[in-house]
């Protein structure tokens, strides 16, 4: 890895004589996120990641466009076919085309990841940051639910309620975003409690700025790089619940398909119809593989004493 | 140390009897068991649904409280923790799921900690050796890959390995064999039958433990007080293992309490993708048969997976940590 950054100091030699002219290197200035962008592309497997993940995405939306078939479509002349060229992915028992059924289920698992993520990253860094400025019994409060959720059965919980909405998955969102959000906020509220007495906390405080104000304008701004690792994390365990109740038969139930409800279907058939398991089951591991990469890159580059990221 | 136990149980305790009532008014809610008799033929009217369901406490007619009272009444005077709509006792279910899922986690959990927390250590004292680079590329990569896919990936395996051998090398359904005899076959048989499903819980749970322990043992390596016993004479390795080692295992030992949802989580699809009777099973199958009662055992029994492995994770701390007295 080179390094190309100069990195002598930047008002020039000190022992040089008062008057002498001495050429120093122009200072290299960059903006925040194009140093963070230079540290990240160093981190070769995150730029890996980084590409799976787009083309993953290209592929939930624009992977309809090559396929004359559409996921709720069935072929009753092609029952349970492997992949050929009229059905890239196969077909199932239903002569559903496994390319289209799996576009439509990453989309599907990808919406709701992704917006768990967002409510559940938002959520945790208000109430965590938020238990850990203002204390006293808000704080006391904060902690109690957040233990609480951690140990109600949550799955269960989240298996009950979905399992009456028979197969909405847009009510999944706010489900898993409910008892999505506790082991964050504790993450937050424990770093957070060490950002309560910075100086320029304090300087906020004799100012005169609001109490809110300071959490959301002053400690969750500083908490920036943890937040963005914990939201590509929130990401990974998103799919992974998502795709647990799926495939159990309580999350996205047919006719509509996500992932894990493309898994349950495959896995009667794993001997004799593998095709019907494996192509949703690598779309799956690549999705979280790639996010877990990002995440890694995203910590690396965005922590000052991280040295994996190359100097500067 | 017992009374510090005793607390913490009674602790526990309360805990999980407020899940396992909170349970109860959830899946009450939640689940219709009329709906069991809805579809039969010929059609049942309401009266006689709620006739059917009467005598096991699920009357729509009463209360959710009322209802509530005649199921707690049953586990407090007499053990009895109801029925399924359909009139079958939860207790003739419980007690053989609940041993096949709880050697199924025991193990499962018993196995991630040894060997992730042995990796750990081992690649943790040989940072940025071949050896930790594999294991931690090989353990992101198995981080990410659902319990589903791994379960399903095993059996595929263990379909393959069979066939190629010409027998039945490694069970991939069921906990035993029909019509084993004989103590020591039927030891070895069930043995068999675990092998897969304690390997994939294994597999996905080793990870966790290896990467915390492997940071923690990091953290600890680089402290002032490991090179103060440097300085007194031990060895690198001495000092590791008296030293660092013990400090880093104190996060790790309170934490496991915490994994034992996620343990009982992923022994639900380990179960169904392994054809095992055990709790993770009866988890879906009460879900979707509406049985309140059974439903509310399952809480019942994760609440008490989770605060059996709290507490021994608060012995283990009160063990390694000097710093917390009980006495």
């Amino acid at each position: 890895m080179t390094a190309t950054l100069p990195t002598g100091s930047l008002d020039g030699p000190l022992d040089a004589p008062p008057g002498a002219r001495v050429d120093v290197p122009p200072p290299l200035r960059l903006g925040r996120l194009r140093l963070y962008a230079r540290r990240f592309a160093r981190n070769r497997s995150a730029v890996v990641g980084v590409i799976i993940f787009v083309l993953l995405v290209a592929y939930s939306v624009l992977g309809g466009l090559f396929t004359p078939w559409d996921w709720s479509r069935q072929d009753f002349l092609a029952l349970t076919q492997p992949p050929s060229g009229s059905h890239w992915f196969g077909t199932n028992q239903g002569g559903n085309d496994i390319y289209a059924q799996s576009v439509h289920g990453l989309q599907r698992s990808l919406v709701i990841a992704l917006s768990v993520s967002v409510l559940t990253i938002v959520i945790a860094a208000v109430v965590g940051a938020g238990a850990a400025y203002l204390g006293g019994r808000v704080e006391r409060w904060a902690l109690a639910l957040i233990h609480f959720l951690l140990v109600v059965p949550s799955f269960l919980i989240l298996a009950l309620v979905s399992n009456r909405v028979s197969g909405d998955w847009r009510v999944l969102i706010p489900l898993l975003t409910v008892f999505g959000w506790m082991f964050t906020a504790r993450v937050i509220w424990s770093v957070s409690t060490s950002l309560r007495e910075r100086d320029y906390v304090l300087l906020a405080e004799f100012m005169g700025v609001s109490r809110w104000r300071i959490v959301l304008r002053h400690i969750i701004p500083h908490l920036g790089a943890l937040l963005i690792v914990n939201f590509t994390l929130g990401i990974v365990s998103t799919v992974l619940a998502e795709t647990s109740l799926s495939f159990l038969g309580f999350g996205v139930k047919t006719p509509d398909v996500s992932l894990g409800s493309l898994l349950a279907d495959g896995s009667g058939t794993i001997t004799s119809a593998p095709w019907l398991f494996a192509f949703p089951a690598g779309l799956l591991v690549l999705l979280t593989v790639s996010v877990t990469l990002i995440g890694d890159g995203l910590r690396d580059a965005l922590d000052p004493t991280s040295m994996v990221g190359g100097r500067a | 140390m017992v009374r510090y136990v005793a607390r913490k149980a009674i602790g526990w305790l309360a805990m999980i009897i407020v899940a396992t009532n909170a349970t109860f008014f959830l899946a009450s809610w939640f689940l219709d068991p009329r709906s069991n008799y809805r579809e039969l033929r010929p059609v049942r009217t309401e009266d006689q649904i709620a006739h059917a369901l009467a005598p096991y406490g699920l009357s729509p007619r009463w209360s959710v409280v009322h209802r509530w009272w005649y199921w707690l009444s049953g586990v407090v005077l007499h053990f009895d923790w109801g029925h399924s709509p359909t009139g079958v006792p939860v207790n003739s279910e419980i007690p053989r799921r609940a041993l096949v899922s709880g050697q199924l986690i025991l193990l499962g959990v018993v196995a991630s900690v040894v060997i992730g927390v042995a990796l750990g250590v081992y690649t943790a004292s040989r940072q940025y050796s071949l050896a930790d680079r594999a294991t931690q590329t090989l353990s992101v990569v198995l981080f990410n890959v659902p319990t589903v896919v791994s379960a399903l990936g095993l059996v595929l395996a263990a379909v393959w390995l069979n066939q190629r051998v010409g027998t039945t090398v490694l069970h991939v359904a069921g906990a035993n064999t029909a019509g084993v005899d004989g103590t020591w076959a039927t030891i070895l048989d069930r043995a068999n039958h675990l092998i897969l499903p304690t390997v994939n819980l294994t597999l996905l749970g080793y990870v966790g433990w290896h990467l915390t322990q492997r940071s923690l043992l990091l953290d600890a390596l680089g402290a002032d007080f490991v090179r103060t016993a440097r300085a007194t004479g031990l060895t690198r390795t001495q000092a590791i293992r008296r030293h660092a080692l013990r400090a880093s295992l104190i996060p790790t030992a309170t934490s496991v309490a915490f994994t034992i949802p996620a343990v009982f989580t992923g022994a639900i699809i380990t179960e169904t993708v392994f054809g095992w009777e055990g709790m993770g099973r009866y988890f879906t199958e009460t879900i979707a048969k509406n049985d309140v009662d059974g439903v509310v055992a399952v809480a019942a029994f994760g609440a008490v997976a989770t605060a059996v492995g709290a507490i021994l994770s608060d012995v283990a701390t009160v063990v390694l940590d000097p710093r917390v007295r009980v006495s």
